[in-house]
């Protein structure tokens, strides 16, 4: 056997870069970021986790410690049903915003020339400048009864469609919110895909459609995956487009919260609610990662 | 003679306004090893990429086995490509990674496998089929990207300097690797590299490239010893180049005035030169000599020592004759003993007549 696989058998894995963890130097970097984690991440869940138990009487809160809020909580069926519509119309909204937002990264990555995309970018960034709220009354205008799309679809004599107040409403305002954001995302992990494996893929008789699935699909899946978790996260605790253009009824996890707390002081009972999402999307994130980063078998 | 396997005819290529290969009439036969050689920018890498399909011809016709391949999609050629970056796909295993082309071809699992796990046997790296391509070492991933290229047993291979990347002494043992291989299978070999010694190693032919434009095919012998214009001569080995005019003509034998004195040179039959005429010589540093005292030889040359260079057994001198000419000479280590070799020493180089090439005149382009 060669001796440059025999050295190879000897030391398999990549050499690990040495490091000094409590070096004076690592220390200072790393210390805003504790502080930051600890004070504005770790103390407000542990006050929302122990919220959850405290009680309610005669519209006010005692600190306590019981499990009463969240027995009473899970044992509602309204809970679970806006659990299980929360979780679908998240989901929903993550396949459709990740199967329409790949042409048009994929365009972006590979038809297109450097300086377009970068335009084209910066007009992605554009519908950050303006409030989402104003952005999705915008889109009660539009989808109304009454209203642009309904108008244009008279002239060739079809609807009017219900759209205002459904959960199509609903998904798109959740797709408004996570579009140009997973978009970017996508074209950002695509445009880094090594050229030379397109063409090697190609020279191997992988055709142009397939080369996308069999190729560039793979080497871009961890932009592709965290495009789809931002959507699923911002879709999941958004409650503006499940208000204004759902409806509010049936009601998701979010607008469960706010009707929760209005009807008298009920903050322990959202908390279960809260917690409960948090526990969700925190889940989810570590699944979706973890298959981001699974090493291929 | 059968027709050509590969024929480039009149073949153009051209980025905007820049001229890749400018015109192109190459045949390579079945079972040749030819290697394209020339500097960055010669349109070497362009010439292979336009017989794997994956640029396209801006003029003139490349063919495969007498079929027009111009239209063809690179993925419905049968013309496998080694990159220099390997383009090993990360995210499969090495045998997933050779199967790759089998799969397109639609092959099942088990029967592609099989073929796949053959050639990683054949090419001594059977051992690694399970592992990720970025657990192996440039060596092994040199032979996976072999293994990939060649299990759907193509009858040509192209390779893209493929061994650039490798240290000095594996260069060496893919050079044996390659060579074996193309021997054993009989396919052609199409091998673009910038380095002498890979080309001159390995090839039955070599094309030497510059500015999009074939300088010189040859064998590599007849290019090492008889370069057809100046450029091959200082692109190949270690030339001494020297121009001068013609002082004398006699049967057998050209003498030349030069910044140096007057050389002496075997006349070739075919050449045409008057008295007065411009010519270039050329000496390659291998067949000086050198030495303390002068000579008895045709050629003598008094020089001052400016440099030395070490690789391995044999010492290349740099050395001044006169102002601004520089000659090289290639001598044995155990030769430079008995000679001085301070810098500054004044030395003899001498070289016999029939050592010397003298170079075509150029043609009118």
């Amino acid at each position: 056997m060669s001796d440059d696989t025999a050295s190879a058998l000897a030391k398999p894995a990549t050499t690990a870069t040495k490091r000094e963890p409590w070096s004076a130097y690592a220390l200072t970097w790393r210390v805003p970021l504790l502080i930051w984690q600890f004070l504005f991440f770790v103390v407000p869940l542990c006050f929302l986790i122990y919220l959850s138990f405290w009680l309610v009487k005669n519209y006010r809160m005692i600190p306590g410690f019981d499990v009463v809020n969240w027995v009473k909580m899970y044992s509602k069926g309204y809970f679970w049903d806006a659990y299980y519509l929360t979780f679908a119309m998240a989901a929903l909204a993550t396949v459709v915003t990740t199967i329409v937002a790949f042409p048009c990264a994929y365009a972006l990555s590979f038809k297109v020339s450097e300086t377009t995309r970068r335009w084209a970018v910066f007009f992605l960034i554009i519908p950050f400048f303006t409030s989402y709220l104003v952005r999705i009354y915008a889109w009660q205008v539009i989808i109304a009864e009454n209203g642009v799309i309904n108008g244009l679809l008279s002239y060739i004599g079809l609807g009017p469609f219900i759209m205002l107040n459904t959960k199509f409403g609903t998904l798109i305002g959740y797709m408004a919110l996570c579009m140009p954001l997973v978009v970017i995302l996508q074209t950002f992990s695509m445009a880094n895909v090594d050229r030379n494996l397109i063409e090697a893929a190609h020279n191997l008789g992988c055709g142009r459609l397939r080369t996308v699935f069999t190729v560039i699909v793979p080497l871009a899946k961890v932009g592709l995956i965290i495009g789809a978790v931002f959507c699923f996260i911002l879709s999941f605790g958004d409650f503006v487009s499940p208000y204004y253009l759902g409806g509010s009824r049936p009601p998701t996890l979010s607008i469960l919260i706010i009707d929760t707390t209005k009807s008298g002081q009920q903050w322990p009972k959202s908390a279960v609610v809260a917690v409960t999402m948090i526990a969700t999307l925190l889940v989810v994130a570590f699944a979706a990662v973890a298959t981001a980063y699974r090493k291929p078998k | 003679m059968t027709a050509p396997l590969v024929e480039f005819e009149s073949v153009v290529k051209r980025f905007g306004n820049f001229v890749a290969v400018e015109h192109l009439d190459l045949a390579i036969h079945k079972g040749e090893f030819v290697a394209i050689m020339g500097p960055s920018g010669c349109g070497k890498t362009t010439t292979l990429r336009m017989l794997a399909g994956l640029e396209q011809p801006s003029e003139g016709e490349i063919r495969l086995s007498g079929k027009r391949m111009n239209e063809v999609k690179p993925s419905e050629r049968d013309t496998p490509l080694v990159w220099q970056t390997l383009a090993l796909f990360p995210f499969l295993n090495v045998v997933k990674n050779v199967e790759f082309g089998l799969k397109m071809r639609g092959l099942d699992a088990t029967a592609r496998t099989a073929k796949a796990m053959e050639w990683l046997e054949r090419l001594e790296i059977a051992e690694f089929s399970q592992r990720d391509i970025s657990q192996l070492s440039g060596g092994q991933r040199q032979r996976v990207a072999l293994a990939r290229a060649l299990v759907t047993e193509p009858e040509i291979l192209l390779l893209d300097e493929p061994l650039s990347a490798l240290d000095a002494h594996l260069v060496i043992r893919m050079q044996g690797v390659l060579t074996r291989l193309q021997r054993e299978l009989g396919i052609t070999f199409v091998y673009v590299t910038h380095s002498q010694s890979e080309a001159f190693a390995m090839a039955d032919r070599v094309v030497i490239m510059s500015n999009g434009l074939v300088e010189q095919i040859g064998e590599p012998r007849e290019i090492y010893r008889e370069p057809v214009s100046r450029f091959v001569a200082e692109f190949v080995g270690r030339n001494n180049i020297v121009e001068g005019a013609v002082s004398h003509l006699s049967r057998g034998k050209v003498a030349l005035t030069s910044d140096i004195g007057t050389l002496v040179a075997s006349k070739p039959a075919k050449l045409q030169a008057a008295q007065g005429d411009r010519l270039s010589f050329v000496v390659s540093a291998d067949v000086m000599s050198v030495s303390d005292a002068k000579p008895r030889s045709e050629n003598v040359v008094q020089c001052e020592l400016i440099s030395e260079e070490f690789i391995g057994s044999v010492v290349t001198l740099f050395l001044e004759a006169g102002p601004g000419v520089e000659l090289k000479a290639q001598i044995q280590q155990r030769d430079i003993e008995k000679i001085d070799t301070s810098p500054g020493a004044k030395l003899y180089l001498s070289w016999p007549s029939s050592n010397v090439h003298i170079l075509p005149q150029p043609q009118k382009r």
